[in-house]
């Protein structure tokens, strides 16, 4: 503070900003450049010149919209580095601050906003990667709702989160509760009960798909079960069955629903089963979230309620649930985010089928960018990923509104 | 008032004596709460019978609990395949404990820098580059995919570990998760470090670091198993069968085995096993770490 007015400090503030400034620039530009978008394949990536060469050719338009931002950035940075200077001990701050943050920061603007500028720009092109992006103004995202399978993905994966997060979330709440009761061994039970959600999805649907076969236990128990009753069951090729909910309902009462209206005929037995599995592996883990709120509320809250006279039921209702809201709310919005979002469950399990009832957007998207069935689309799939990110922004913002403005009734 | 001293009589009487019906409410509680765990647990139960089974035995009609013959070979014939390239099983199980244990690490160490900066420091910007943090989190995976696998392959990395090496060295949810802890540990120790002319790297090895080994053991854990349980990078970036993860590799086997449903079985078992000893030796932090933050893999 005291050596502010020496010119050997004034010319070394100088430098450090504009040090930083070039620094910023330098730094966002070769991170532009690694994801400009250019057309790929062995002839343009056989050297570093050849790739140069290929981005003067078709990227510039996008470097520049970069440039102008990196260079904004970078001006700001360098005011801020500039007004630190003079203090020794800011400046030290500043350095320090920024040298700890300095990985994160790369790694996520090379691997994370780098990329998505990229995808943003290429969902306004066709691109496949051998030929250089072409323009291809909102087409992209028009085609998305032309055709049926991007609009049957997002049906079925609407019913998914409408069926899978309440569900999971209200296992989820009861076993918590049920956890948290006066009970000894309270660790030994949720290690057992957490112990199936740490392995990964991969295991747990191919133990499920074997489950599902025709041969498989769950027929075998649905059999016994019925068996009970004296009723007979017929086995069910569980994946592989695209009837609806809604349409065997209508078969019920012996009319059908034509496969053109798609739409009406509900979440199939073999999308179903899949909801099944999911809920059954996912309930257990916010099951501890639910677990760790629940003992956060002070045990005198029960004590006073029991004292007036309020049972099991009324206190629940009226205590534990209210003060879960938050809770709830969280896992609300992270079930629904993973449940738009669905994969892992469908390439192996169905892809997609049948009849198209377990497709996903997440499927579609990794289908058209690697064209496992047709032409690789890399600028449609990225235009598709934009429409569920636009999609689950709402779901959580809507969410948000909802489950927050319940919370002030209480 | 009087109705109050009355229950207060009646909670007060039903204490000592614990009449017949507790117990049997209690008896049904436990019935209840086993009950669920051998639920949740029947898909590994059946599982790990059935891979002792013959390839006939596992898909016949109706399934028994036991198997006929206990067939202990099925193991060693999936740890003997062989799908060439160098792509056997010891290999993939490797692969896929050193980039669960390499990811992990490096989450540990820059993770922890961040939030040590985000905690523990004061620098113009630091709540920007936090909220950028937050907001950076609500991207959702799909749409980084695609342009990923383009700037891996533009950097050579595909069918290399670096492409889930590099990507995975950070995560916004750990730097989150540490960035709590470390709020939370009392500046006091801090402010002694200091008076000793202790710098920011110092104060970060010397104080932080050792009083947050929990929530880094956390992080660690987390890291891990959402590195080893990890499905749609490994498939999209790794396509030689020496380079598979486990993961992979069983995607592959279930197509090959088609109906030898015993031995994809046995592969899901060499998947789910270490995982499962590691959860049982750390539980207390896998269940601290979900509790707090959600994250799993």
């Amino acid at each position: 503070m005291t050596t502010y007015e020496t010119s050997s400090t004034q010319s070394n503030r100088n430098l450090a900003a504009i040090l930083t400034f070039l620094v910023i620039v330098i730094v966002l530009m070769v991170i532009a450049l690694l994801n400009a978008p250019t057309m790929g394949g062995p002839k343009v990536m056989a050297s570093a010149s050849t790739y140069l060469q290929e981005v003067r050719r078709t990227a510039l338009p996008f470097l520049g919209a970069v440039a102008v931002l990196a260079i904004a950035l970078g001006m700001s940075a360098a005011r801020m580095v500039y007004r630190e200077w003079p203090y020794p001990k800011r400046r030290l701050n500043l350095i320090m601050g920024y040298a700890f943050l300095a990985p994160y920061l790369l790694i996520t603007l090379t691997f994370t906003v780098g990329v998505v500028l990229f995808a943003f720009y290429i969902s306004f092109n066709n691109y496949d990667i051998f030929t250089p992006p072409q323009w291809a103004g909102l087409s992209n995202y028009a085609k998305a709702f032309q055709g049926k399978d991007f609009l049957q993905s997002l049906y079925n994966v609407l019913w998914y989160t409408l069926i899978v997060v309440p569900t999971q979330t209200t296992i989820a709440i009861l076993l918590a509760v049920l956890l948290n009761s006066s009970i000894n061994f309270k660790q030994f039970f949720r290690t057992i009960f957490y112990a199936p959600s740490v392995t990964s999805s991969v295991v747990i649907t191919l133990i499920f798909i074997w489950f599902y076969l025709k041969t498989g236990y769950i027929n075998f128990f649905l059999a016994k079960f019925f068996g009970v009753f004296g009723l007979h069951w017929q086995n069910i090729n569980w994946l592989g069955d695209p009837r609806g909910l809604i349409q065997l309902i209508v078969q019920a009462f012996g009319g059908d629903i034509p496969s053109k209206q798609w739409y009406f005929r509900g979440p199939s037995i073999a999308w179903m089963s899949i909801m099944f599995q999911n809920i059954f592996t996912t309930a257990p883990t916010f099951m501890i979230m639910f677990l760790a709120a629940l003992q956060d509320i002070n045990p005198t809250l029960y004590e006073a309620a029991s004292i007036d006279g309020a049972n099991g039921w009324q206190q629940f209702r009226n205590i534990t649930l209210p003060l879960l809201r938050p809770i709830i709310l969280l896992v609300v919005v992270l079930g629904t985010i993973g449940t738009l979002q669905v994969f892992d469950q469908v390439y192996l399990a169905t892809s997609g089928g049948p009849l198209g009832t377990s497709l996903t957007p997440v499927f579609i998207v990794f289908r058209e960018a690697l064209g496992s069935q047709g032409p690789i689309r890399m600028g449609y799939a990225s235009g598709l990923a934009f429409i569920l990110a636009v999609l689950i922004f709402f779901f959580t913002f809507l969410q948000r509104r909802f489950i927050s403005n319940e919370t002030q009734l209480y | 008032m009087a109705v109050k001293v009355e229950t207060l009589k009646q909670v007060g009487t039903q204490q000592p004596g614990k009449p017949g019906s507790y117990y049997v409410g209690t008896f049904l509680r436990y019935l209840l709460l086993a009950l669920i765990g051998l639920i949740l647990f029947m898909p590994f139960i059946l599982a790990a019978l059935g891979t002792f089974k013959t390839d006939a035995e596992i898909i016949s009609f109706p399934p028994k609990l036991f198997p006929q013959e206990w067939h202990v070979e099925n193991w060693a014939r999936v740890w003997n395949t062989d799908l060439g390239n160098g792509g056997t099983f010891p290999r993939w199980l490797f692969n896929t404990a050193f980039l669960a244990v390499t990811v992990a690490v490096l989450e540990v160490i820059f993770c922890s820098m961040a939030a040590y900066a985000f905690a523990r420091m004061e620098f113009p910007g630091r709540d920007a580059v936090f909220n950028f943090m937050l907001a950076t989190m609500m991207i959702p995976g799909a749409v980084t995919l695609i342009p990923a696998y383009v700037l891996m392959t533009k950097l050579h990395l595909i069918n290399s570990f670096g492409s889930l090496i590099l990507p995975g060295a950070v995560s916004a949810g750990s730097i989150f998760l540490l960035t709590q802890f470390f709020k939370s540990i009392p500046k006091d120790l801090e402010e002694a470090a200091v008076i000793d002319g202790a710098k920011h790297s110092e104060i970060y090895r010397e104080v932080i670091i050792p009083l947050a080994r929990p929530a880094l053991l956390t992080v660690f854990i987390l890291q891990f198993q959402a590195m080893w349980n990890a499905f749609l990078q490994p498939l999209l970036y790794l396509n030689s069968a020496d380079k598979y993860v486990l993961n992979v590799a069983l995607s592959i086997f279930q197509q090959q085995f088609k109906a030898q449903w015993n031995l994809t079985l046995v592969g899901a078992m060499f998947n789910a096993i270490p995982v499962m000893i590691l959860f049982f030796i750390f539980s207390k932090y896998y269940i601290e770490g979900v509790a707090y933050t959600g994250i799993k893999g």
